[in-house]
């Protein structure tokens, strides 16, 4: 039996991707403070890093045509631990994704709308996103590649805009850090923006075709990774040093731009086009949790649990951290280890145990 | 149909709700209730030594910035209002008991610092100009030979208003290259930089016949925040070939003959530094190209000549290269890498530089410049020989 109904193709994939990678383009400012000038190299580390795994999970897809996450965990480790496993997902999924929303607040409450009440800027983002998943997955996937489009295009704007300011010098020396920092920073880096894309896990089981599901989704990693990439090199290019002293590096870059003292004041491009970024990721992994939840529960729709779950999301992320100096701690930190079983551990464990049990060969699916 | 229409009536008055809530009338504030400020003044309260804060806010009425006035009313176009405080964020609060409303301070241009603040050291005094939300960091940082509220109060005879002025003065700075402006990012990021020094252009008020004029007499050099010396203009000039940042100026050389002098205007300036290090001796290389237009000269030789114009562009390389050596000789009595010599030795010879690292301030003047410039005149404006009898006619 499978929640939902609706069905999305191969470059809609592609973008879904692209896009979900790009709503992370806040969160590389996680890493500065810890790769300084290399944050540039840690980026590509991390995507070079995330390439198996992100084909273990099109394997998945592949192999188990049609089902979902809980499905596979049923049909892999059996009824009761397949559970167990996909409440950790679920776990995983929830806390992520108040964290997000948590995001946008902060964004909000710091840069542009201060005064107005915390609560009410998470419960009006909670609730778009609540709107976007009762659409579908079709309709969220018919519009992902404008989102890409708006985002690429706010952060090739603002790279050309700030080209005069740029000194390329600030990414020297080239090799300077510890070896430590690099991998904690290529760590923090393939969990966040590549190792959050497991929500897919949920969603590729929709594809029309899963033959082609690896190459769409590594085109898609690409695309976001590049404008990570490029949203990076821009802040250390521009900002130098101070980098890592600022809340948010990209706001503080773009709000130097200065045109002929005419073209000043920017901050609001940063402003919607990170908006519209947060709100696609959100709205998927949103989906996602919904759609994992229902399933677990064995609902015939996941509808009936939106509004809850929004809720409790709000309701999360305005208490689940007391300051934005533990948010970033605990993100950073606690956060990329609880992930980490999930994003490298269980997919490729899930693939070996599969090909040795001729999984979904012999077992007749559903599961719940 | 019942459920839908009770879906539809839901989403209407959320849309309702939403309109009041996200209009961002929440934290709105009309032009009238605002204090705009366009240059602040941060000095020592010389009583109580908390720090004394000035604000130059714009008078609306008197600017003509309102609805209804018209070219501006009676009194000054702006208002220069002081409090004092233990820190800047609560100087800045409690000018409200004078003004009424906060401070708007989003199109501030200038911050100037008293002489007495900088010699205490900047470090601590920034930090609310980097954090504050409304602020810009843009911009821009000036240091007062005196007290920066002096400054602020000396009314130009072409402008409305002081601070305006004053960033006016900074922004133009390559007619003559004789300063530079510095912005808050700048100065933030030199001094998060324990080796490289830092400097922000001087401003003092020169008063003749009974009016005050503001002037930028140099550059104050910050070592570790704090302000340890003053660079003149030549010096300054100096600094900026190295850096690249020279636009435009004048270079005055004697005329071949003797007879007057050539008056040059740069067009363009190039320059690269590059460090070496050779037998445990620091080198840098720096090569300055200049594009140079003969503006003006005060001899009856005819200069538009291949011999002249080669004496001519020796002497203007002299004239560089002695700038660039007089910078150097200063900074270094100041033991004050304002070259960022430190940082370009830290990005070419990372390893090397940690053994340097801690002694730099001893290293630094023991630094040798090798420096190459190449100078060009490439036109005569308008004049091809001067305005005098020709040769044979004399």
């Amino acid at each position: 039996m499978s929640i939902e109904k609706g069905r999305i193709s191969g470059s809609q994939l592609l973008f879904m991707f692209a896009g979900f990678v790009q709503g992370s383009a806040l969160l590389v400012d996680f890493t500065i403070g810890i790769t300084e000038q290399q944050s540039w190299m840690v980026i590509l580390a991390g995507l070079v890093m995330m390439v198996p795994f992100i084909l273990s999970y099109a394997a998945l897809a592949k192999r188990f045509h049609g089902k979902n996450l809980v499905q596979i965990n049923d049909m892999v480790y059996g009824r009761f631990l397949g559970k167990v496993l996909s409440l950790y997902y679920i776990f995983f999924l929830s806390m992520t994704l108040s964290f997000n929303i948590l995001d946008v607040g902060e964004l909000y409450k710091n840069f542009l709308m201060p005064d107005t009440p915390f609560i009410f800027l998470l419960a009006v983002f909670a609730a778009a996103c609540a709107y976007a998943v009762a659409k579908g997955i079709e309709v969220l996937a018919r519009v992902s590649h404008l989102f890409v489009i708006t985002g690429i295009f706010v952060i090739v704007s603002t790279f050309i805009l700030l080209i005069d300011q740029m000194d390329f010098s600030n990414f020297l020396p080239l090799f300077e850090l510890p070896l430590i920092r690099i991998i904690q920073g290529i760590h923090i880096l393939s969990a966040i923006p590549y190792g959050e894309t497991l929500v897919f896990f949920m969603i590729m089981g929709r594809l029309n075709n899963t033959e082609r599901a690896a190459g769409y989704a590594l085109g898609g990693l690409l695309i976001g990774a590049m404008n990570l990439l490029a949203v990076s090199v821009r802040n250390t290019a521009v900002l130098g040093r101070t980098q890592s002293i600022w809340t948010s590096a990209s706001f503080q870059s773009i709000r130097l731009i200065d045109i002929g003292t005419v073209l000043t004041r920017m901050d609001f491009l940063i402003g919607i086009a990170q908006t519209i970024l947060i709100f696609f990721k959100c709205s998927l992994f949103f989906y996602a949790l919904a759609t994992a939840l229902s399933q677990l529960f064995g609902l015939k729709s996941y509808l009936p649990l939106i509004l809850p779950l929004a809720g409790i999301e709000v309701i999360l992320a305005a208490t689940v951290f007391q300051s934005p100096v533990d948010h970033a701690v605990i993100t950073q930190n606690a956060g990329i280890i609880y992930s980490s079983p999930l994003i490298y551990v269980f997919p490729p464990l899930t693939l070996l145990i599969a090909k040795i049990r001729s999984l979904p060969g012999h077992e007749r699916g559903g599961g719940t | 149909m019942r459920e839908k229409t009770g879906v539809i009536i839901t989403a209407m008055l959320l849309c309702v709700f939403m309109v009041f809530a996200l209009s961002g009338c929440l934290g709105g504030r009309e032009i009238n209730d605002l204090e705009i400020v366009i240059g602040m003044g941060v000095d020592k309260d010389e009583k109580t030594g908390d720090i004394l804060l000035t604000a130059q806010i714009v008078n609306e009425d008197a600017s003509g910035r309102t609805q209804g006035s018209s070219g501006g009313g009676e009194g000054k176009a702006y208002w220069n209002v002081s409090s004092t405080g233990e820190s800047i964020f609560e100087a800045v609060r409690k000018l409200t008991h004078k003004t009424g409303n906060r401070l708007f301070v989003s199109h501030n241009q200038v911050v100037i610092f008293g002489n007495d603040i900088a010699a205490e050291g900047l470090q601590k005094y920034i930090d609310f100009f980097l954090r504050a939300h409304e602020m810009r960091p843009t911009v821009l940082i000036l240091v007062a030979e005196g007290r920066a509220s002096d400054i602020m109060d000396a009314k130009p005879e072409t402008e409305k208003f002081p601070a305006m002025n004053i960033a006016k003065l900074v922004k133009t700075y390559g007619y003559t290259s004789h300063l530079y402006k510095v912005n808050m990012k700048d100065f933030a990021s030199c001094q998060m930089s324990a080796e490289t020094a830092s400097f922000a252009p001087l401003i003092t008020v020169s008063e003749e016949e009974g009016s005050k004029d503001v002037f930028v007499p140099g550059m104050a050099v910050f070592k570790n925040g704090k302000m340890v010396g003053k660079l003149n203009h030549d010096e300054v000039r100096g600094v900026l070939w190295v850096l690249g940042k020279v636009k435009s100026g004048v270079i005055t050389v004697p005329s071949p003959d003797g007879g007057g002098k050539a008056i040059l205007e740069i067009i363009e300036a190039k320059s690269k530094a590059t460090p070496e290090i050779k037998d445990s001796k620091i080198i840098i290389h720096v090569m300055v190209e200049v594009e140079l237009s003969l503006s003006e000269q005060t001899t009856a030789e005819n200069l538009a000549t291949v011999p002249a114009f080669g004496k001519i562009q020796d002497a203007s390389e002299e004239v560089v290269r002695k700038e660039i050596m007089a910078a150097f000789k200063k900074t270094s009595e100041l033991k004050a890498d304002i070259f960022g010599f430190s940082e370009m030795l830290h990005k070419k010879y990372s390893k090397e530089w940690k053994s340097m690292k801690d002694n730099w301030d001893d290293i630094y003047p023991t630094i040798e410049l090798d420096i190459d410039v190449a100078s060009r005149v490439v036109t005569t404006n308008l004049l091809r020989n001067p305005a005098s009898p020709k040769e044979g006619e004399k």
